[in-house]
């Protein structure tokens, strides 16, 4: 019983839907909510206040939202963020399509203008159920308060279940005020049973994998989705296929294991793209040939066979034919394919060999701090528990290429919707998700002024997280393109006039420093590892500093440019 | 080419909305729609006459991703006569 139930026990009077909502909130177990109170969710506000429930104040909605989605890759359960009517809603928008775009299980509560004022341009009023058709998993509007319950199970059920995402639940405020019976009962959840492979495909699949001279195990977002990072790991273990990750599994094999090639695509290593380019078979877990992961997709393995395994059917030949295809539980699937691999030894030489040549280097000339070498000192520094939540941009490649992750949803990425702002509120809901993790916000000077203003939740809810800012004074990643692909026209990158970043901190109460030479770097990590509230550190890099490397757009992964 | 396509689903409130915009946003055509009346209690239907805006796109593809839909319960296509798609 929760403790709404256990008070409507005593309490003859009818509760309110605002009550309902909570009491719901409660039942699914949620225990922190993202949010920002206005008009249309006032009720709702009113009946948080003795509530199991920690309400996270920020200071923009967007932030509600990506705090959420990334409590939500943490825990493994479903964020929650609250915005009002209107102006609250739309600014969720981009944080629901981030949900969208990375399958996280996300409830979304939105206040509306109260039902006879609907569709007559109330004040605060959007269609915020339409606006976010296309971004959603499912959306409800409730228009009886007696169904907050059964709506409230569904949509969280939704959110979690098979493919997750995020679900919209738009509240108008007559039926938040309304007086309802508290229902006597628990509502239905309906059960979820996952497809598990029948004996005839996994043989078929073991078969395949057998007569492969270059097999190559290709694993993506949905690895850490479904829960199968031990199941991947072992499979790896027992067949010894060189893999390759996507941007969204990074950790999920831990980084130094050998035969792990590291990631694929537009800036992954040349060791996993030219595996993948030789390779006679390709097996995807979890992955759906994303174009940043692909190239030019009628380029990609081109030689290559394919065994796709996902959760999601509808990712079955969507951009690459399957030869052999298994949708349903992939941690099923991985603990069944136990196939014969001695057949691979010298293909396995080859990948171990092309990795030690093609290796990271970290010898960039000069005395200035080189951004690459930073991270992977502090992802090191940080050890297993190392989070790192980032933005957009060149430093979000130099983590995906330079950081050590011993553990999935440890890089926390707006991998699909590439939302610059993700950083800082990412952050902030993964520090709060686990407070054992070292959570490390890695952002640019571009990014981090997309939601500078969250560093007034981090003060407020004194939250550990260390921001390690990468300022090149300009939007690094559209110059680098300007320089390579737009004949040096530089159009509009131009961010030399920002603001003192660390002063900035300061102002907002959080401990900051600038860190611009290299001799300096130690001691900026053992500060940074030792400090034991937020943190803000000021890198100063070189502008001219470039992400390799690098396949062109519309090029094959086999011709990535170097330097 | 078009395809004919018969989805089956509940009838809650924006599903068609819901349906026909995932329809056009996966790069289908919609050339032709025939929806029955709809009664709220049971299972709603509609059919689809469809075109493919470029050649990468598949209809089974699609139908995967309309029977993800939540209350979607039946999805069929089956290539529609060019007769049908113009009326």
């Amino acid at each position: 019983m929760t403790a709404a139930h256990a008070h409507a026990a005593n309490d003859p009077r009818p509760a309110t839907g605002a009550r309902l909502v909570v009491d719901a909130l409660e039942r699914e177990g949620v225990s922190v909510v993202f949010g920002y109170p206005g008009g249309a969710i006032m009720p709702v506000y009113d009946a948080l206040p003795g509530s199991k429930l920690t309400h996270i104040l920020v200071r923009h909605e967007q932030a509600a939202a990506f705090a959420a989605d990334a409590w939500a890759r943490v825990t493994g359960e479903v964020g929650v963020c609250i915005a009002t009517s209107g102006p609250g809603a739309t600014n969720l928008v981009t944080g629901i399509a981030n949900a969208f775009m990375d399958s996280v299980p996300m409830v979304a509560i939105t206040g509306q203008t109260a039902s006879h004022l609907l569709g007559t341009d109330a004040f605060q009023e959007t269609d915020i159920f339409g606006v976010t058709l296309p971004i959603v998993k499912h959306s409800f509007i409730i228009r009886d308060a007696a169904d907050i319950p059964t709506v409230f199970a569904e949509a969280f059920a939704l959110a979690r279940s098979g493919r997750p995402g995020p679900v919209l639940v738009d509240l108008p405020k007559d039926v938040a005020q309304a007086s309802v019976p508290f229902p006597a009962a628990e509502p239905d959840r309906a059960s979820v049973h996952p497809f598990r492979p029948d004996p005839e495909t996994i043989s078929a699949a073991e078969a395949m994998i057998a007569q492969a001279k270059k097999p190559v195990l290709y694993f993506g977002g949905g690895v850490p989705i479904a829960g199968a990072e031990e199941a991947l790991r072992a499979f790896f273990q027992r067949t010894g296929i060189p893999a390759v990750a996507t941007l969204k599994a990074l950790g999920a094999l831990p980084t130094w294991w050998p035969g792990y090639l590291g990631m694929l695509g537009m800036h992954g290593t040349r060791a996993a793209n030219m595996a993948v380019d030789g390779c006679d078979l390709l097996i995807c877990v979890g992955a759906r040939f994303d174009d940043r992961a692909t190239g030019r997709l009628d380029s990609f393995a081109p030689r290559a066979k394919v065994i796709h395994i996902d959760g999601d059917p509808a990712e079955i030949s969507k951009l690459r034919h399957a030869d052999l295809a298994m949708a349903g539980d992939i941690r099923a699937i991985l603990d069944a394919l136990d196939p014969d691999t001695v057949g691979i030894g010298d293909w396995r030489a080859e990948c171990a060999r092309n990795a030690v040549r093609w290796a990271m280097r970290y010898d960039a000339p000069g005395s200035g701090v080189y951004a690459p070498a930073l991270l992977k000192a502090i992802s090191e520094a940080a050890g297993d528990d190392f989070i790192a939540a980032c933005d957009v941009g060149q430093h979000q490649m130099w983590v995906a290429q330079h950081c050590r992750f011993a553990r999935p949803q440890a890089h926390l990425t707006s991998g699909g919707l590439g939302a610059m702002g993700y950083g800082v509120p990412a952050g902030f809901g993964a520090a709060l998700a686990d407070p054992s993790a070292k959570v490390f916000v890695v952002t640019g000077d571009g990014s981090i002024m997309m939601n500078i203003q969250e560093l007034a939740t981090i003060r407020r809810y004194r939250i550990p997280v260390k921001i390690v800012l990468l300022d090149n004074s300009q939007l690094g990643m559209v110059r680098q393109w300007q320089e390579l692909f737009y004949a040096e026209n530089f159009s509009e990158v131009d961010l030399s006039d920002n603001p003192d970043f660390a002063e900035v901190a300061r102002s907002f109460g959080i401990e900051a420093f600038t860190l611009d030479r290299r001799a300096d770097v130690p001691a900026a990590v053992e500060r940074l590892m030792t400090t034991s509230g937020p943190i803000l550190c000021h890198v100063r890099i070189d502008p001219r500093e470039n992400v390799w490397p690098l396949v062109p757009p519309g090029k094959s992964n086999a011709e990535m440019m170097e330097p | 080419m078009t395809t004919r396509i018969e989805i089956d689903f509940a009838p809650a409130e924006g599903a068609i909305l819901r349906l026909v915009g995932l329809i056009e946003r996966r790069g289908f055509e919609v050339v032709a729609m025939d929806v029955p009346p709809m009664d709220r209690a049971r299972s709603a239907s509609m059919a689809l006459s469809l075109r493919a805006r470029d050649a990468t796109r598949r209809i089974e593809t699609l139908d995967a991703q309309i029977r993800r839909i939540h209350g979607v319960s039946d999805v069929r296509h089956r290539a529609a006569p060019a007769m049908e798609a113009a009326s």
